[in-house]
């Protein structure tokens, strides 16, 4: 399945996560959402959880998290 | 009578007093204290096992239950799968139906992964939760708590009507979970069914669609169905915080991993819904706790299943090349594949002792990667070990279901890669071979495949355990080695 990420286009595995999809896009930007120094949201804003489950052809953006923002 | 009032200040001045009277009783109809019922729907979804803030989900919802509203509990599915704890539980999932029990659950769309542990399973949630889902058909008996919809009743008699609704992928039509799990169910299309259920709008006061098929198709149901006044979804573990008005229907979703409490709070007056909103509550900002919920919890921790033995060897069983051995092994067996691999660092002891519980095997492989099927060719399956020795200069893969030797210079880099069937003849080039890798291997190694792949749905440790329960022979994995690496000999100094 393809999953777009910060607009680029990641093909892989059908029943990816985020957390798959995300790392296969950028291990570095993985680890820093693992840290939760950055958050990994829809297009929309709504920030997902690694272990979100996905379908073909969903979009996700990577940002850096504001203070006021729960980091559990 | 205009002239006889400008015409008589008096008589104008008692009118309006008489008028001002005589509007007062319409007044008070609009003043801010609302005559309406309310209702208060908690709800979470995408908890995976993690019954760590229930105590304070209770503490949260009783407090609530006491304040005289009528108050409901929801899941939009997906509690089963991520915790050995109630993974391995007996029965599985035992502690997480107990728990939701005993915290008044009024209704669960079921998602996924409540299918993870199979049908005879989730036949012992308890009876008196309903599970809905209207995108399921169940022949009769398979699962007879499931319906498609519910009707709840608050104190003052009016209905509340939920629906369900679960993914299904768009390649086979089936839920992200291993086949074997769903057999004799059949699942449709979620949204075209949900287009069904309008006809459910008077049947009720409120009418909720209560979801498991991600936020975005949460977003697309609230598009093509204004007739709902909340969807509560699961799936994707979005945090919706506050819920959103989409085309006039409130969305929202809690997170995942019991983190997060969602709360609607519904007005209701004159048979309809007035006024709705919903926020999240942050469960690591809650300080109460219910205390009864806390120690069933504390008990589900000590879980004397992670104990049981799954296995004996005759020796121990030690080394990355043994053990990695062995969990390929596994790999393989259980899905019927080809070849498997996994890598070093997903090997996280250095031994397993001669009895083998369930404990050691989440020790050994505690992260939850799923296997992922991948089509391979010889010449995809190069890359990929290339890829993995370019790591560390190293032998990093473990193999099951061939034998492959790294050919290096004497400045590790590499020469050639040999790829041989375990009787040591050489894969043949001209055929493809269905290869089981870890979530994390196909996503982070950088390597050739046209196939993209699938998830089995099913983990690393999973099918550890399975084939460790088959009683096949350990002593098979004593100096096994599959992987090897040859450099040249170094040139004799002078």
């Amino acid at each position: 399945m393809q999953i777009k990420v910060n607009g680029r286009t990641i093909e892989i595995f059908a029943g990816a996560r985020v957390g798959d999809v995300l790392r296969k896009f950028s291990r570095a930007e993985w680890t820093l959402v693992r840290k939760r120094e950055r958050i990994i949201s829809d297009p929309y804003g709504h920030e997902v959880g690694l272990d979100g489950e996905l379908n073909g052809g969903e979009e996700l953006v990577t940002r850096a998290r504001a203070k006021a923002e729960p980091r559990s | 009578m205009r002239r006889a009032l400008s015409a008589n200040p008096g008589l104008r001045l008692l009118l309006c007093a008489l008028l001002a009277v005589l509007v007062r009783p319409s007044c008070a109809s609009v003043a801010p204290a609302p005559a309406g019922t309310r209702i208060v729907i908690f709800h979470s979804n995408d908890v995976h096992s993690k019954i760590d803030n229930f105590a304070k989900v209770a503490a949260i919802i009783d407090a609530e239950r006491k304040s005289g509203a009528d108050v409901f509990f929801f899941s939009a599915g997906d509690n089963f799968a991520g915790d050995p704890v109630i993974d391995q539980a007996d029965p599985p999932g035992g502690p997480m139906m107990e728990l939701l029990d005993r915290l008044g659950l009024d209704v669960l769309c079921l998602g996924n992964h409540e299918f993870d542990y199979g049908l005879e399973i989730l036949r012992k949630f308890p009876a008196r939760i309903p599970m809905v889902s209207a995108n399921i058909e169940a022949p009769p008996d398979t699962l007879p708590a499931l319906r498609p919809w519910v009707t709840l009743n608050t104190k003052a008699g009016i209905k509340i009507v939920v629906f369900g609704l679960i993914q299904i992928e768009p390649g086979n039509g089936l839920p992200s979970t291993h086949p074997e799990k769903i057999r004799g169910l059949r699942f449709s299309e979620p949204l075209a069914k949900a287009l069904e259920m309008k006809e459910l709008r008077s049947a009720g006061q409120v009418m909720i669609g209560l979801t498991h098929i991600g936020h975005e198709q949460d977003l697309l149901l609230a598009k093509q169905m204004p007739e709902l006044d909340v969807i509560i979804g699961g799936h994707s573990h979005t945090r919706v915080d506050p819920a959103e008005s989409v085309n006039g229907v409130l969305v929202a979703q809690a997170g995942g991993d019991n983190a997060f409490l969602g709360r609607i709070d519904l007005l209701i007056e004159n048979g309809r819904v007035v006024e709705k909103k919903g926020r999240l509550i942050d469960l690591s900002q809650v300080r109460d706790e219910d205390e009864t919920i806390k120690a069933m919890i504390a008990k589900f921790h000590q879980n004397p299943a992670l104990a049981r033995v799954i296995a004996k060897a005759p020796l121990e069983i030690s080394g990355k090349h043994a053990l990695g051995s062995l969990m390929t092994d596994a790999i393989r067996q259980v899905h019927g594949l080809d070849i498997a691999f996994h890598n070093n660092g997903g090997i996280r002891l250095n031994r397993l002792p001669q009895t083998i519980t369930l404990h050691d095997v989440y020790t050994l492989d505690p992260f939850g990667n799923q296997i992922v099927e991948i089509v391979m060719t010889p010449a995809e399956i190069r890359s990929l070990i290339k890829n993995s020795w370019e790591r560390k200069n190293d032998i990093d893969l473990q193999v099951s279901g061939m034998t492959y030797t790294v050919r290096t210079d004497g400045a590790y880099q590499i020469r050639d890669i040999r790829l041989n069937n375990p009787d040591g003849s050489p894969l043949a080039e001209d055929r493809t071979y269905k290869v089981g890798l870890s979530s994390f291997i196909a996503s982070s190694y950088s390597f050739s495949h046209r196939d993209p792949g699938r998830s089995l749905y099913t983990t690393t440790a999973d099918d550890l355990i399975r084939y460790l329960e088959s009683g096949i022979d350990l002593g098979m994995y004593r100096d096994v080695r599959r992987a090897f690496s040859e450099k040249p000999p170094e040139a004799p100094r002078n």
